[in-house]
């Protein structure tokens, strides 16, 4: 009997191909096609994580939380308020390591089938995630993200679901908090998206995300935050860099 | 012959499982960024939470270790009643016998530092998937996360630290629900969550990493959802460090047991430290859905407005009408009776009206309290349910029509075989006394003498009044193999309540006194007192022991309302001395009692425990508490 199942099995899984469900057998499909769960749409963050960095200009010398190096902590202890941003800077606490942070609300979209676009009002600011090998330079404060889906088709349960995963490098140096605490262009971001639907009816969006940067970090720099679905645009207020 | 054949078959299953698998990375899906659990190398958000975690991300530090400083409430979507509770909240809360070791609730034990385990529990026959249970090391906290589609349990079971837990896989997500948690913490600086809170979790495991999210919605304390992350990381070694024991003891010795520290509205001690340490504006720090949000930004560039709108968030706002509990009715009314299982022989029966308890045996159902007397025929049954003894004995805590209304009725059902032929199955029958109804053949009704004087005097029906009455401090019975003290509580509820205690079962009866649908009936009219009421609640707490952590324990059938235990009533007790404070202070300025309804004493409960309809309102509440405090009853003394 058992035979029989584990038979079944795999014969199922040789039947649906590569294609997987409603697919047709050995066909390409894009990441769009592939994405096993929705992001699309506009979202709004709730801050709570972090309420006093993210809300409010954080206060100078303030690193709770971050696992700076001493070279790091030179440079942010450097930090001027006064001076602060320096010309030409003015977007350096919107790159891609603290964009997500901001208190804001993000427009995310299919740019095309193998891009998903994430705009962020806070900081006007636009993320390309790509599923195909970038052919970027990067260099600058969004970087060159390289996604993937992390799938788990059927998983434990009865609903194909899976997170996006997004590594982002070839950053323009910029602020992991708006005190001054640093990131270097040889920052790797690994983010993880996952959209989480509730009974009662609200739908989030979990982001964690890890930073390593061995030039200001002694550790990996582990953080969470998450964002609540939107009917519509409602609250949609692109702002300059602040 | 036919174990090479089976070699042979798995060889072949496993070649065409593995040729189905690496189909997905011959396919061009893999140009389009699909990782799958079936290809070698994926990172694999996992499906499997097994193991030993702890928190491990780098966010909200200040939360972890120090608990959070007084008045840091931003981001937790506070309504009024919440932040006021926040407000009136003081350190030495901790030091209260009943809240030293009161554990965490959930989401809160996730946002704690140490270990956690979590394992699964399979059947044994099928493997299908129990439950999953959670142990965290900090305040112990065991939890079971049922994953066998049960449901929940009625409005009317107990509450634990813990809640009651189902949950289900989608994909790769763990969704859990969680509701009957206890009163407890949201950030260890007294922002609670109410014991109505209602939990939903996800548990997303992306490797050695787990990211948690909970989203709680408490209609008591919250104006909408409070959303929180945090991440965890696996363990690879098992900690050696599990335990985090904790014992009750005198911390504060020349306090009165009786008081309960908190701050005064308007003058928290400390309620700019933390602002003004951080350079917070006190309008974030205060909490509110609105600091959730980006918008709030902009509300805070008018630093004068935002100040005073600070200012009026800390005390109770003028000219809002009275709240009401916005909880869930936990007093069927169905027109049914519902029987809840309390603990050994004890059980507790609800739908017509107050609570009646039952406790069962060898010999005939003792039985506290009759309900209103509509459905006395189904209470009858469901005790018949529980025993096929009549019921022997009968106990009233009060005189109080919800817990009198079916004497009669029981009464008539019972008998009492330790009356039969003795001396007082002869006494004179109801035609020549006007009570005492034929009492061989009924089960036999117990009070404190005054719930037979009073229930006399307002000439209630002779079979419904009970005759067999005490005066002081203690009667007792043993019965159906246990002890069964029944205490006198002077001038609580009433100048005749009565607790009954069943020792071995360890279960409290507490009647009136106790109740978990509203503020407390202090019956002035009828000898009720706020100071009575205080004094039997610390009687009751006297007697209780908690099994672990303020869960369990000795298990306390209220008057009204769900199970509880002596956590529950500490929190009611500290909730009744901190508004008997705040009124006796507006009576010692001179405040009328309109002026102190005016003012709001109850707003931090009034979403629980209030009401503004029905047969006891909040006002009615208020101004028992004062006419009380300013015209004591003559006290009668317990001995």
């Amino acid at each position: 009997m058992i035979l029989v199942l584990l038979l079944l099995s795999a014969m199922t899984a040789l039947a649906q191909g590569p294609g997987g469900r409603g697919g047709p057998p050995n066909a390409p499909r894009t990441a769009r096609q592939a994405a096993p769960v929705d992001l699309t749409g506009y979202w709004v963050a709730v801050v709570v994580e972090d309420w006093k960095y993210r809300m409010l200009q954080a206060n100078k010398g303030d690193y709770d939380g971050l696992p700076l190096n001493a070279a790091a902590r030179k440079v942010a202890d450097a930090w001027d308020p006064v001076k602060d941003p320096p010309p030409g800077e003015d977007c350096r606490n919107y790159g891609a390591v603290n964009l997500m942070r901001q208190p804001g609300r993000l427009h995310i979209t299919w740019q095309d089938d193998q891009t998903l676009k994430l705009e962020s009002d806070a900081g006007t600011q636009t993320r390309l995630l790509s599923f195909a090998p970038s052919q970027g330079q990067g260099g600058g404060w969004q970087g060159v993200s390289l996604a993937t889906w992390d799938s788990v088709p059927g998983g434990r349960g009865p609903v194909t679901t899976g997170s996006l995963k997004i590594v982002t490098t070839r950053l323009r140096p910029g602020l992991l908090r708006s005190n001054g605490a640093p990131y270097s262009s040889n920052a790797t971001l690994t983010e993880y998206f996952d959209r989480v639907d509730f009974s009662e009816g609200n739908s989030y969006l979990v982001v964690t995300t890890t930073v390593e940067d061995p030039a200001n970090l002694t550790a990996p720099y582990l953080t969470s935050v998450h964002f609540r679905k939107q009917a519509d645009a409602a609250g949609w207020n692109p702002t300059a860099c602040r | 012959m036919r174990r090479l054949e089976i070699k042979t078959i798995v060889r072949a299953l496993l070649a065409a499982a593995l040729v189905g698998g690496s189909g997905f990375a011959q396919d061009p899906t893999a140009g389009a960024g699909v990782n799958s659990l079936f290809r070698p190398g994926a990172t694999g958000s996992g499906a499997d939470i097994s193991g030993t975690w702890m928190l491990g991300g780098h966010q909200d530090v200040a939360y972890i270790t120090a608990s959070g400083a007084l008045v840091d409430y931003g981001g937790i979507p506070f309504n009024e009643a919440g932040r006021l509770y926040a407000l009136a909240w003081s350190a030495s809360r901790q030091t209260v016998r009943e809240e030293q070791c009161a554990g965490y609730t959930i989401p809160y034990a996730f946002y704690s530092p140490g270990n956690y385990r979590f394992w699964e529990e399979r059947d044994p026959n099928t493997q299908r998937l129990i439950a999953i249970h959670m142990y965290f090391q900090t305040s112990e906290v065991s939890r079971t996360v049922w994953m066998d589609g049960r449901p929940h349990p009625p409005a009317w079971a107990a509450h634990t630290f813990a809640g009651f837990s189902t949950g289900e896989w989608k994909g790769n997500v763990l969704h859990i629900t969680t509701t009957h948690l206890k009163h407890g913490y949201v950030r260890g600086n007294g922002a609670s969550q109410s014991d109505e809170a209602t939990v939903h979790e996800a548990l997303i495991r992306h490797g050695d990493r787990m990211t948690y999210f909970a989203e709680t919605i408490d209609p008591v304390w919250f104006d909408g959802p409070f959303t929180k992350t945090v991440i965890n990381v696996r363990n690879i070694i098992d900690p050696t460090a599990w335990l985090y024991a904790c014992e009750d003891g005198e911390e504060i010795l020349s306090r009165d047991d009786a008081a309960i520290p908190a701050y005064q509205w308007g003058q928290h001690p400390f309620l700019r430290e933390y602002a003004d340490k951080n350079h917070v504006p006190l309008l974030g720090a205060l909490g509110g859905a609105e600091t959730t949000r980006p918008e709030f930004m902009t509300k805070l560039r008018d630093a004068s407005a935002a100040e005073a709108a600070a200012r009026a968030l800390t005390v109770p706002a003028s000219g809002v009408p009275r709240q009401s509990n916005r909880g869930a009715n936990s007093e069927p009314d169905d027109g049914e009776i519902h029987t809840l299982a309390v603990q050994g022989s004890v059980y507790m029966l609800v739908g017509d009206g107050g609570n009646i308890t039952v406790q069962i045996g060898d010999e005939g159902p003792f039985v506290v309290d009759t309900g209103a007397g509509k459905l006395s025929p189904k209470v009858i049954a469901a005790i018949r349910a529980l025993s096929p003894r009549p019921i022997q004995f009968i106990v009233n805590t009060s005189l109080h029509s919800p817990h009198t209304g079916g004497n009669a009725s029981l009464a008539a059902a019972g008998e009492d075989p330790s009356i039969q032929g003795s001396f007082f199955a002869g006494q004179a029958p109801i035609a020549a006394t006007g009570f005492f109804a034929d009492p061989a053949h009924r089960a036999t009704l117990i009070a404190h003498n005054n719930v037979l004087v009073r229930m006399q005097t307002a000439k209630a029906p002779a079979e419904a009044i009970p005759p067999d009455t005490y005066l002081r401090e203690r009667r007792r019975k043993w019965h159906n193999g246990e002890g069964i003290d029944m205490f006198y509580e002077p001038n609580a509820s009433t100048d005749g309540d009565t607790i009954v205690h069943f020792r071995q079962s360890d279960v409290i009866a507490t009647g009136d006194i106790f109740d978990m649908t509203r503020y407390p009936f202090i019956d002035f009219a009828n000898g009720g007192s706020v100071k009575g009421e205080i004094d039997a609640l610390n009687n009751i707490l006297e007697k209780t022991v908690y099994k672990h952590d303020e869960d369990g324990g000795t298990m306390l059938v209220p008057g009204h309302g769900r199970l509880a235990d002596e956590y529950d009533v500490g929190e009611y007790r500290a909730m009744i001395t901190i508004i008997r404070d705040r009124i006796q202070r507006a009576i010692n300025a001179g405040a009328s009692l309109d002026q102190v309804k005016a003012a709001r004493l109850t707003a931090d409960y009034d979403t629980r425990f209030g009401a503004t309809t029905g047969p006891w309102t909040t006002d009615m509440f208020v101004e028992a508490v004062y006419t009380s405090l300013k015209s004591p009853p003559k006290t009668q003394n317990r001995n």
